[in-house]
């Protein structure tokens, strides 16, 4: 992450959006926040790729794809990220110049836009997510990607030794204890749902719906208009009290590899307030608290590190038993539990929708094409499309896991509001979409 | 439209987020998105001077709390403009907010930036003169050295709010046309070497080929 003395020697980020908003409540779009609202169908793009009139574009990303992953072994972290966006300023503008996309309208171009940011980020991520890069590379990494493994590490020992502290230490206000922790925990479970996708966006999406949640209670707590003041601590304590793991490698890889051009005004504030939060709590002291009673803090803080060490020699104990049990299996040596396998990462049934969709579409990039050749009008591939059952299969899963994925919304909000009518909470999932912070804004409405 | 981005800065008790509440209340956008919470917020202005020209403020608020100033870099890196906010009642929110400011032009420079430094609270003072403890004066003098733009609100009344936004608005337009036309001029004596910056397999960073 650059500093911010080196970010505003940039010239002015004033960027010229069109009518944009205008356009898309014509087509029929609410006008709403970028990342929640347009419609986004990552299906449709597929289509639209295998569109033989697409084979430029789809031929351009395959030798990028070829290429980033064949020149060079390791790029430096810097160099990815020009990498990629050079890419897609390149592959934006051919868009505009191939069918099927020259036709589309403003809003169903950007969905192909995303399309192609989620596919390359998907095949690119064992490369530019910094715990999965650790994990190729074994310690020999660039610094950028080495600096945010080691700021993660920090914030979990931090997370850890602060992990007593109570709401007025961060100068949250007494009248939000009340339910601050089940709050907290929901959008807490949120964010930490960033682990289980690859592409920028719906890591983006898990950063909006944790702070959405937050900004639910804070409203139903007559806060709503104290602006920062009252979200930041509340934030704060979020971050401080969930588990997140490879919070910052995962915020950094949003600013690194999300186009630029779509991370602007909420969804930056929000990425940067996140990043601010998880600065804070990585370097967390004690003259970062609002401490009123020192001697009291001093003896909850001595009786904390106690139950850390203890846990720790228990965890390290069991590690050991594990150890010895499969010393016999001489294999590779197993990952410590901080830095999981990259596939761990990716465990989300909607992720794996995108897998299956992929997948049909892998054939058209295990081509071994020489990655000089440049795509052409007159081409030939002899591209395989799958056959339409196949589609069809696919679309069920997608439908599939979306219900699973509904089915933990209502859960989660069960949960949360135990005295409330579950058909109630069901018809205000369904009436907002199963979007869960505008769910949960909903239910604290009709709760008090 | 072209889109600023304005940062918010001040103690936590001088009522900056309601300078931004009250701005956005009293203004007609009939393309008003939804925004998550009151932490971010986006306000189009039509600016006085410039006829025709609508400009949009991507507004940036910030934790007001001492120990959240740390924060502060994240909120003001790229912005276009800054409103540094006290409280006309409470000298030491002045003190405060002075020490923004140089932190500000130490961090950002000038040159990049568009600062407004605001007293607010001004309603308090016209029910009761003795209430205020910043000398307009005072105030006004040190914007003037510092080279900022300055005024006085009240986020209760309305008084004032709008002129701020008109004012700031009119200068990030300014210094961006003047921007603009520069890098323009500049573009045009170098179409040539634009045309050869497109990613090219020539390019051994590039692998757009």
């Amino acid at each position: 992450m650059k500093g911010p003395e080196g970010d505003a020697l940039d010239s002015f980020t004033v960027s010229q959006i069109s009518d944009e908003n205008k356009m898309r409540s014509n087509s029929g779009f609410p006008v709403q926040n970028d990342e929640e609202e347009l419609i986004y169908d990552f299906q449709a793009f597929v289509t639209q790729l295998r569109d033989p009139r697409a084979d430029p574009v789809l031929r351009y990303t395959r030798s990028f794809l070829n290429n980033f992953t064949t020149k060079r072994d390791m790029w430096t972290c810097e160099e990815q990220q020009k990498l990629v966006d050079d890419f897609k300023v390149f592959v934006y503008d051919k868009l505009t110049l191939y069918e099927p996309f020259k036709s589309l309208d403003s809003a169903k171009l950007k969905n192909a836009q995303e399309g192609i940011e989620k596919l390359i980020m998907g095949k690119l991520y064992n490369q530019c997510f910094s715990p999965c890069v650790e994990q190729r590379f074994q310690g020999k990494i660039d610094p950028s990607h080495h600096q945010d493994l080691k700021r993660d590490e920090k914030l979990r020992l931090r997370r850890e030794e602060y992990a007593f502290i109570d709401p007025g230490l961060l100068e949250i206000p007494n009248s939000l204890t009340h339910r601050l922790h089940k709050f907290t925990r929901l959008s807490g479970k949120e964010l930490s749902r960033i682990n289980e996708y690859k592409a920028p966006r719906d890591k983006m999406v898990c950063v909006l719906n944790a702070c959405r949640v937050l900004f639910g209670f804070l409203k139903h707590s007559g806060l709503e208009n104290g602006g920062a003041d009252a979200f930041i601590p509340v934030l704060v304590y979020t971050v401080l009290k969930s588990d997140v793991r490879s919070l910052i490698s995962n915020l950094n890889y949003i600013e690194r590899f999300r186009y630029s051009e779509f991370l602007h005004g909420e969804s930056a504030y929000y990425l940067s307030s996140t990043q601010g939060a998880a600065d804070f709590v990585a370097n967390l002291g004690r003259e970062s608290l609002h401490i009123t009673d020192e001697a009291a803090f001093q003896a909850q803080y001595a009786k904390h590190q106690e139950y850390v060490k203890n846990e720790r020699a228990g965890a390290s104990g069991n590690a050991d038993a594990s150890a010895a049990k499969t010393n016999t299996v001489a294999t590779s040596t197993p990952a410590p539990a901080s830095t999981p396998a990259p596939s761990e990462y990716i465990r989300r049934p909607l992720d794996e929708a995108t897998s299956a969709i992929l997948s049909k579409v892998s054939e058209l990039f295990a081509s071994t094409t020489q990655a000089s050749e440049a795509p052409d009008e007159q081409s030939d591939s002899k591209t395989q499309l799958p056959q339409p059952d196949e589609d069809a299969d696919t679309t069920a899963l997608a439908q599939e896991l979306q219900e699973q994925e509904n089915h933990r919304v209502l859960e989660e909000l069960h949960v949360m509001f135990p005295d409330m009518d579950q058909e109630l909470i069901q018809d205000v999932c369904e009436a907002k979409k199963y979007r869960i912070g505008v769910c949960v804004d909903v239910l604290l409405t009709l709760s008090s | 439209m072209l889109q600023f981005k304005l940062v918010l800065l001040g103690d936590s008790s001088v009522g900056k987020s309601s300078i931004v509440h009250r701005f956005v209340k009293d203004s007609f956008d009939e393309f008003r998105e939804s925004t998550i919470g009151a932490a971010f917020l986006s306000q189009t202005v039509k600016l006085e001077k410039h006829q025709d020209v609508t400009i949009k403020f991507e507004i940036w608020d910030t934790a007001g709390q001492e120990r959240y100033k740390s924060l502060a870099p994240m909120y003001y890196r790229n912005a276009n403009a800054a409103l540094v906010v006290y409280d006309v009642t409470q000298p030491d929110s002045l003190v405060k907010a002075q020490s923004w400011v140089e932190e500000l032009k130490h961090k950002v420079g000038d040159q990049d930036l568009v600062i407004c430094l605001v007293g607010n609270k001004l309603d308090l003072c016209e029910t009761d003169a003795s209430a205020r403890q910043v000398d307009v004066e005072d105030a006004q003098a040190y914007s003037k050295e510092q080279k900022l733009l300055f005024h006085e609100v009240s986020a209760k009344t309305g008084a004032g709010v709008g002129q701020i936004f008109q004012e700031i608005g009119e200068h990030v337009y300014e210094r961006k046309t003047a921007e603009s036309a520069a890098s323009a001029a500049a573009q045009s004596r170098k179409t040539l070497n634009v045309e050869l910056q497109r990613p090219s397999t020539n390019d051994s960073t590039s692998c757009c080929a």
